[in-house]
């Protein structure tokens, strides 16, 4: 593990009386996958918000690369890619007009073909979103948000609702995201997605952070504490068959 | 240099799109194009053709005479007399008229244009019928009846005629009704191409979350509205050519200012009109609170500003405030550089309050923006 890319320090959030991010401290290291987890209204989503600028932040800082989100907006926007809860993209424009746009919102060029290969939709590139398929237009939305380079990626619940196969699809794609260097941060909903996929997972409830570690040590640490499952576990589940049977290749 | 180049490279990428954007909406073409031309002919048709009042009338000539039936053939040619052929008795000639689809019911008796006893002359009684409702048209249809007998009766009667009233229309030479109306048609394009569209847009994309997405970007809120402003005057001018071709071809539109002075003033009318489209846009987190506020904006400006009624029939006080309404002093100038040819100094006054309001409006659309 490198040096931390993300500094949160006391972290706060405040609407009206309720307050929804409680002080928390975190860091994220350079090149990993940082999952948040927790339920419904733990504050996932807030954090994730402030650090990627979208709130304001009520108390305690936060740094990226250095820089103090709150007073360096700018900056930092040109630092990190951003996959909102449910994309969505003007209708009636071509994939590779949107990345064009997106593009020199950061005062850049790209090549559209290109960066649509790299999501396995260079055969869309003249197709209007809206002809997309759930896991198509998550895909799309990842390219996106990477027409820039950034360094740190903050994706929100990126596979609510997509099917089995679209979820390991996208599984992989944020694999290779960490895997040219840049810093993935996300929250979601789905155990087996933080276990498989995060290098560490911040647990939140009620907003807080209630620990902190790679999900093996956390697992370990409750087999530890001597906790057992009460049911046996099975050596299969239902979605091992339905993924040994439709096969785990993207389904369009 | 290459730091300004950069600043403004979201501006060139997002006018072509978004002007390609529109014309592969189906819906936008026709808000955009379609409707305010059929809003042209409307309103054209309805002012243009000078003056051509006629009556619906039933005719029932009862009389043998000479006289009568040259009248009849008289009224039956004449294009200021629609006479309808269908009704053959009075009964359905009140009906239609208690209906309003006769103005009223000429009658000429059976002793009309026969030379009665102990007179060289003949002599006769012209009868009109018409319903309580239709009052004035009744009155209008005796004093043109009345006058055409008089012409009748200056043949056998020869009397000097020593007082006469003329009447002679001061409008300048060549301008027709139309020449006026047109501006205000044009105006009210300007006024809905520039406030329902972004009215309903914007509110719509922060719903969406697609605005939300721009936010994250390094993309500041001036290069976005520039975008949308380029955008929108270049769509406005497209709209104005297609309205001033119908507008010649189909009603004789007598233009005699410059086309440039005309692109200039419909440019900045339309930048006047979307920022005040962006400010409520912008403002606005969803349609339900948009829509409201725009009616609220429209509504006024589309009846103080000379639109549907001249200026010039309000009451005074009205008067004053109208002339500084952002949507009259464009009207104004369109209407003057067609009419008289105005030069844009001429137009300075015009012009000012046009600026005046473009920079207030901005200023406001800029402060209260939010990209959700």
């Amino acid at each position: 593990m490198g040096k931390a890319i993300i500094k949160v320090k006391d972290l706060t959030k405040s609407y009206g009386e309720s307050t929804v991010v409680k002080s928390i401290n975190f860091e994220v290291e350079k090149g990993e996958i940082f999952g948040i987890l927790g339920p419904n209204g733990a504050g996932k989503t807030t954090t994730l918000e402030m650090l990627e600028t979208m709130r304001d932040i009520d108390g305690g800082s936060a740094k990226l690369d250095g820089l103090d989100i709150a007073s360096e907006q700018d900056k930092v926007k040109a630092l990190i890619g951003v996959q909102p809860q449910s994309p969505s993209f003007e209708e009636k424009t071509k994939l590779h007009e949107i990345i064009d746009f997106l593009a020199s919102c950061y005062g850049e060029r790209v090549n559209a073909k290109e960066l649509l290969d790299s999501v396995q939709l260079s055969e869309k590139i003249n197709e209007y979103p809206e002809n997309l398929s759930g896991g198509q237009r998550q895909r799309f939305s990842i390219a996106t948000a990477l027409v820039h380079g950034p360094k740190v990626f903050f994706l929100d619940e990126p596979t609510t609702g997509l099917d089995p196969q679209a979820r390991r699809n996208l599984w992989d794609l944020i694999e290779q995201v960490r895997d040219k260097g840049i810093t993935v941060v996300m929250t979601t909903h789905y155990m087996d997605e933080a276990e498989l996929l995060c290098d560490r997972v911040a647990i939140m409830d009620e907003g807080e952070i209630i620990a902190l570690d790679t999900p093996k040590k956390l697992i370990k640490d409750l087999l530890n504490r001597g906790f057992k499952k009460k049911q046996h576990v099975e050596q299969a589940n239902l979605e091992d068959v339905f993924i040994d049977l439709t096969g785990k290749a993207l389904r369009e | 240099m290459q730091k300004f180049k950069r600043a403004l490279l979201p501006v060139w990428v997002f006018v072509p799109i978004d002007v390609k954007r529109l014309f592969r909406d189906k819906v936008a073409i026709f808000f955009v194009f379609v409707f305010p031309l059929i809003f042209l002919l409307i309103f054209g048709s309805i002012f243009s053709g000078d003056n051509n009042v006629s009556f619906r009338l039933a005719l029932f000539n009862n009389s043998d005479s000479e006289i009568a039936q040259s009248l009849q053939a008289e009224m039956e040619q004449s294009e200021f007399f629609n006479i309808d052929e269908e009704v053959t008795n009075e009964e359905q000639a009140r009906e239609k008229m208690s209906r309003g689809q006769l103005d009223a019911t000429v009658v000429l008796p059976e002793d009309f244009g026969h030379v009665s006893d102990g007179s060289a002359i003949p002599s006769g009684d012209i009868q009109i019928l018409y319903d309580q409702s239709n009052e004035t048209s009744g009155q209008t249809l005796a004093s043109v009846l009345d006058s055409i007998m008089q012409e009748i009766n200056a043949e056998f009667v020869q009397v000097e005629k020593p007082f006469r009233v003329t009447s002679e229309s001061t409008a300048t030479e060549g301008l027709s009704q139309f020449d006026y109306t047109f501006s205000g048609i044009l105006g009210f394009t300007l006024l809905s191409l520039g406030i329902f569209g972004p009215t309903t847009v914007f509110p719509r994309l922060k719903q969406r979350g697609v605005m939300r997405r721009y936010k994250v970007t390094s993309l500041k809120i001036w290069q976005f509205f520039t975008g949308n402003v380029l955008s929108n005057a270049f769509i406005g001018l497209i709209s104005l050519v297609l309205m001033f071709t119908a507008a010649v071809l189909m009603f004789d539109l007598n233009m005699r200012g410059s086309y440039i002075n005309l692109s200039i003033i419909v440019i900045l009318g339309t930048i006047l009109m979307f920022g005040i489209g962006l400010a409520v846009g912008g403002w606005a987190k969803n349609e339900n609170q948009a829509a409201p506020i725009a009616q609220l904006i429209t509504l006024p400006m589309m009846f103080l500003s000379g639109v549907f009624f001249p200026v010039f029939l309000m009451p005074e006080l009205l008067q004053n405030i109208t002339r500084f309404i952002p949507l009259t002093p464009i009207i104004d100038s369109i209407r003057l550089v067609i009419t008289e040819n105005a030069s844009l100094i001429d137009l300075g006054p015009e012009l000012g309050i046009i600026i005046g309001w473009t920079i207030v409006v901005y200023f406001i659309a800029f402060k209260i923006f939010s990209w959700e």
